[in-house]
């Protein structure tokens, strides 16, 4: 099968349309990492062994499907029926036999599998009545869960392509000033204005332009690009071929971090599906555009995700930054004009196209328009994938959506922007999460990843825990950076092991920022954020480190002591969890905490239903042994 | 013809030049340790840091190298603001923590105020500040490529390839020339030179007999020029002094 | 498996047949060259470095500039300890403590007897699921201490959680 113009595309819509109303009832099954792991497959593989058994047709009537993550990785295995909306958690191969007797064959939920709000106690069986659902507006994610990422006829019947073959009866020129009047700004964290961006590379001079999507999402934290590069890969490559049109080039590199292998099997997948069917090529769909797309795999490097080294990284060499006092839409892969986006600003490009630009400025801020994807994750209740309109606040998201602190413990802070962002504490909850209110507060909305930290986050260890791994990830190029972060890191040590002065913090300060002037690289330049804005938000926490030789969340080992209170209930379930069997204690005996063999790794802190075990300061540094 | 103005002076420079050029030009001085005329500039080592504004953005600054910086007109450059003095003497302090026993840091350090690092030396190691000359001289100037960088990060360290004498070397000690704190080793006999654990063959003058080549480097520059066999027999010295009495032939004909 | 120079060699070449004569396809290369051999033998870089006309010197660069290459050889199972930050606070450390205790091997190191190789890497982008520790592809979810223990020594079977509570 091969489209050769858009009248055959639209037959074979048609088509696949009229199949899918064939078709009374769908299970989606969520293939999200998350969901897999909690073994998805498996009840997949259940689901499919007992429909066949009992003879029931599962090519037109009712059809299995594997998704991309649903999003709401916290509650896996996450199943899902269509038309009728319902939604299964945790959902195990011993209740596939009672979810085809109730809710396949006689329409009945399966009350047991359905989400129970833990705030109302009340259970929720619609999809869209869940609170973690109810506050999104998806567009980024629109597709994801909802389809089989690797079928076109999936994505046709949700609207696919509708955008290119808009776009192809525009001018290049018109193409842009529609993303321009949608306001779309770059989603990889630099916030730049994508119409913007395009322009100047229409500008420049060169024998030939590229295109390249950058889906190195090397921040800890964030897995919202893995997502969509899993979950609907065809989204991402329209987006792409849109750009390749309306900035005039014919070749396109999808740049995908080596850490995700399910991404690139289904992006391989669907650019195979669309050489095919001839939405890659030579010719597209009889408009005259010729483009084609590669995927080049990352090699492990978190500066990569900077976009001199990535166009490095896709020629093959070492990802070293270069100086950027000449852009690389000028000068950019191979010195020539370069596009390099974001996937999930990839994919808005076509709903904007077909939509048109006025469309998307309904959502989101003045300056931020429409949705943002974040990775909600860390001490939240509800850990997953969500979208939401920028300009909510960083209350509504954690609290509303994420459901709030797990176990009920203490919000501390909430850390954005990856290594690059910074630390936001309690009292700046209210801030709304666009691209230029979090970066006045010293940190930044960034690509999307948002880790919640509790009282049991220490915030010293936070900020040491970026310093070693940008450390390991400078590139090494530059002295600020190399050796700068190298020094950081050493005066860190030196505080967490009980060591640290006072004039280390003054030292801490002083380099952190000249390391943010100094360095060659973004990497370099926002190494510091972390380091600043949890000394100027959390300085006591340093200071009882340095002066009380005390962590008061258990976290920096050498300033812990564990100590078992007398509400002890000789449960004895942090006997079981302790590796080193430093906790002695049998029924009705409070439990004794050998000091000795401790190691303070706070798995029995963790453990304990009646929070006995507390963190206190030791005596001298050093006293605890690590 | 753009103009800039360098702390208070108003100079004329060049379309496409850098900062570094025109303070060159005219004798204003800028530290570097990563910089070369001959080799393409690369920003490493952060020592030439300057605090550029433009009256046309009032109220912007920004700290650049100026061995990277293209000029433009009307650009308002700073080379020895306090805090470009500050930035640079953190720099030097840092390779000086890295590098205690390097005399040409030491140097460098002290007169920006830094004697002893403020930073954790470190004490195993060498006088190596991975400027990166060394690589980028044998690949882009010599073409051969026969060395390279292992690792990144903190652990990132100029090496041979799989840490075996270097099988593309040529022997040119190109490397050890543009090395601003003499790390590479280089012994030189009247017959052999050995650098990176490899030891070569001298070729010598015809008529001097001097060492004036390796025998690899011979061979490989007439591969790479396609030159006459006999291009090297002759040592620059001979060369020059025959070229002389050639013309002096001439001109007595 | 012994590796021998003509062996490594013609494999290579095979490897090398997919892909352009081109500096942009060594790192694709050395992606295929990993996973066929577990790591990259000196050998295999040397006919890289041969079939693609780059110097051994940048090819040597590469192969430890990126993280997701070794140059010695890894176990059989590889677990990948994710340090994302999600995994971080939410104590991935005691996981990689309690692994360094188990098998006597640090991160970044392999078993003499090649069983186990012990990575601590980069955002597995799975951090809902944090702490999240990789045993080859089997993603472990919410891992503790105590399932290290059972995962290495193969002691119990993982407990059932499932909706019915």
């Amino acid at each position: 099968m091969r489209f050769n113009n858009i009248k055959q595309l639209e037959e074979h819509r048609e088509q696949a349309l009229k199949n899918q109303q064939k078709v009374k009832n769908t299970i989606l099954v969520c293939g999200g990492t998350g969901c897999l792991a909690s073994g998805a497959r498996d009840v997949e593989d259940e689901l499919r062994k007992q429909l066949a058994e009992q003879g029931i047709d599962m090519e037109v009537e009712l059809q299995v499907k594997i998704t991309g993550c649903h999003g709401f990785c916290e509650r896996g295995p996450i199943v899902s029926f269509i038309p009728s909306g319902i939604l299964y958690e945790k959902v195990k191969p011993k209740h596939v036999e009672e979810i085809i007797e109730k809710t396949i064959k006689n329409d009945k939920i399966v009350t047991k599998l359905i989400y129970k709000d833990p705030a109302t106690k009340k259970k929720v069986q619609q999809y869209e009545e869940i609170p973690f659902y109810k506050h999104q507006t998806r567009i980024a994610l629109r597709n994801i869960g909802q389809l089989d990422p690797t079928s076109l006829d999936d994505y046709l019947v949700r609207d696919g392509f509708k955008g290119l073959v808009k776009a192809l009866g525009m001018k290049p020129g018109e193409i842009v000033d529609e993303i321009d009047k949608s306001g779309l700004r770059g989603r990889g964290g630099g916030g730049f204005p994508t119409a913007r961006k395009w322009k100047s590379c229409i500008k420049a001079e060169g024998e030939k332009r590229y295109i390249i999507c950058n889906g190195d999402e090397g921040d800890p934290g964030a897995f919202m690009d893995r997502s969509i590069m899993e979950g609907d890969p065809f989204d991402v490559l329209e987006g792409m071929i849109i750009g390749a049109y309306a900035i005039g080039c014919e070749e396109g590199f999808i740049y995908v971090r080596q850490e995700y292998p399910l991404a690139v099997v289904n992006l391989r997948k669907a650019i195979d599906i669309l050489r095919e069917v001839g939405l890659l090529g030579e010719n597209i769909l009889g408009s005259g555009l010729n483009f084609d797309i590669k995927i080049a795999r990352g090699g492990g490097a978190f500066v990569c995700g900077e976009s001199s080294a990535l166009m490095k990284s896709v020629a093959g060499k070492i990802g070293e930054p270069r100086a950027k006092y000449i852009h690389s839409t000028e000068k950019g892969l191979y010195d020539l004009p370069t596009v390099l986006n974001n996937v999930e600003t990839f994919v808005n490009i076509p709903i904007i196209i077909e939509k048109g630009g006025d469309w998307f400025t309904q959502f989101g801020t003045e300056k931020s328009r429409g949705t943002k994807a974040f990775a909600l994750v860390g001490r939240v209740n509800n850990t997953g994938l969500v979208e939401v309109p920028m300009g909510i606040t960083l209350r509504e998201l954690i609290f509303e959506i994420g459901g709030g602190i797990q176990k009920g413990r203490e919000f501390k802070a909430v850390q954005t922007g990856g290594p690059s962002g910074g630390c936001i504490p309690n009292e700046l909850l209210d801030l709304k999460v666009d691209f230029d209110e979090l970066t006045e507060q010293g940190s930044m909305m960034g690509s999307g990843g948002m880790i919640v930290m509790d009282e049991r986050t220490c915030m010293v260890d936070v900020a040491r825990y970026f310093l070693d791994f940008l450390k390991e990830e400078s590139c090494g190029k530059c002295v600020p950076c190399r050796e700068g972060l190298r020094q950081l890191t050493a005066l860190y040590d030196r505080i967490v092991a009980g060591y640290g002065t006072l004039e280390d913090l003054d030292k801490i300060e002083w380099l952190a920022q000249d390391v943010m002037i100094g360095s060659l690289c973004a990497l370099g330049k926002s190494a510091p954020n972390p380091v600043l804005s949890t000394i100027q938000f959390f300085r006591d926490e340093y200071e009882e480190h340095i002066r009380d030789k005390h962590c008061r969340a258990g976290v920096c080992k050498a300033l812990t002591r564990l100590v078992i209170h007398d509400e002890c209930i000789a449960c004895g379930k942090c006997i079981e969890v302790c590796p080193t069997d430093a906790i002695t204690g049998a029924k009705k005996t409070v439990h004794v905490l050998d000091q000795e063999k401790c190691i303070a790794c706070g798995s029995c802190v963790e453990i304990c239903p009646v929070d006995c075990i507390k963190v206190e300061p030791v005596k001298v540094a050093g006293e605890v042994a690590s | 013809m753009p103009e800039i103005i360098i702390d208070g002076r108003r100079l004329k420079c060049e379309e496409g030049e850098t900062v570094l050029d025109v303070c060159k030009r005219n004798r204003i001085e800028v530290p570097t340790l990563c910089y070369h005329e001959a080799i393409e500039s690369w920003g490493g080592c952060r020592l030439c840091m300057v605090e550029i504004s433009h009256p046309k953005w009032p109220g912007w600054s920004n700290w650049v190298t100026a061995c990277l910086y293209p000029v433009q007109d009307g650009l308002v450059v700073g080379t020895n603001t306090t805090r470009v003095r500050r930035l640079r003497a953190t720099v030097l302090d840092l390779l000086l923590a890295r590098c205690p026993n390097s005399s040409v840091i030491q140097k460098l350090a002290a007169e920006y105020g830094v004697e002893d690092t403020n930073y954790e030396p470190r004490l195993d190691g060498d006088n190596c500040i991975l400027c990166g000359l060394c690589v980028r001289v044998c690949d882009e100037v010599i073409g051969v490529t026969a060395i390279g960088t292992a690792n990144r990060g903190a652990s990132k360290e100029i090496s041979e390839p799989l840490k075996e004498p270097p099988v593309d070397c040529i022997g040119c000690a190109a490397c050890a020339y543009v090395c601003p704190t003499d790390v590479i080793q280089v012994i030189q006999t009247p017959d052999y030179r050995v650098i990176w654990d490899r030891t070569f063959d001298m070729y010598k003058c015809v008529e001097c007999g001097i060492s004036h080549i390796t025998v690899e480097q011979k061979d490989w520059l007439i591969a790479k020029d396609n030159l006459p066999a006999d291009y090297y027999d002759l040592c620059d010295i001979c060369k020059r002094k025959h070229t002389a009495e050639k013309q002096k032939e001439l001109s007595m004909l | 498996m012994t590796l021998t120079v003509e062996s490594v060699n013609s494999r290579i070449d095979e490897i090398c047949a997919d892909y352009p004569v081109d500096e942009a396809s060594l790192i694709e290369i050395l992606h295929d060259i990993s996973s066929e051999y577990n790591f990259l033998p000196a050998d295999a870089l040397r006919r890289v470095s041969e079939r693609l006309d780059v110097p051994i010197a940048r090819v040597y660069g590469v192969a430890t500039f990126y993280k997701g290459f070794s140059l010695t050889p890894r176990g059989k199972t590889i677990i990948r300890v994710c340090k994302g930050t999600a995994c971080h606070v939410r104590g991935g450390d005691r996981n990689l403590d309690e692994l360094q205790r188990i098998l006597g091997i640090g991160a970044g190191e392999t078993s003499e007897d090649l069983e186990y190789t012990l990575e601590v890497v980069n955002c597995v982008g799975a951090c809902a699921m944090a702490p999240v520790v990789v045993e080859n592809e089997t993603y472990h979810r919410n891992a503790t201490p105590t399932d290290m223990k059972r995962m290495i020594t193969g002691e119990g079977s993982d407990e059932d959680e499932g909706g019915d509570e």
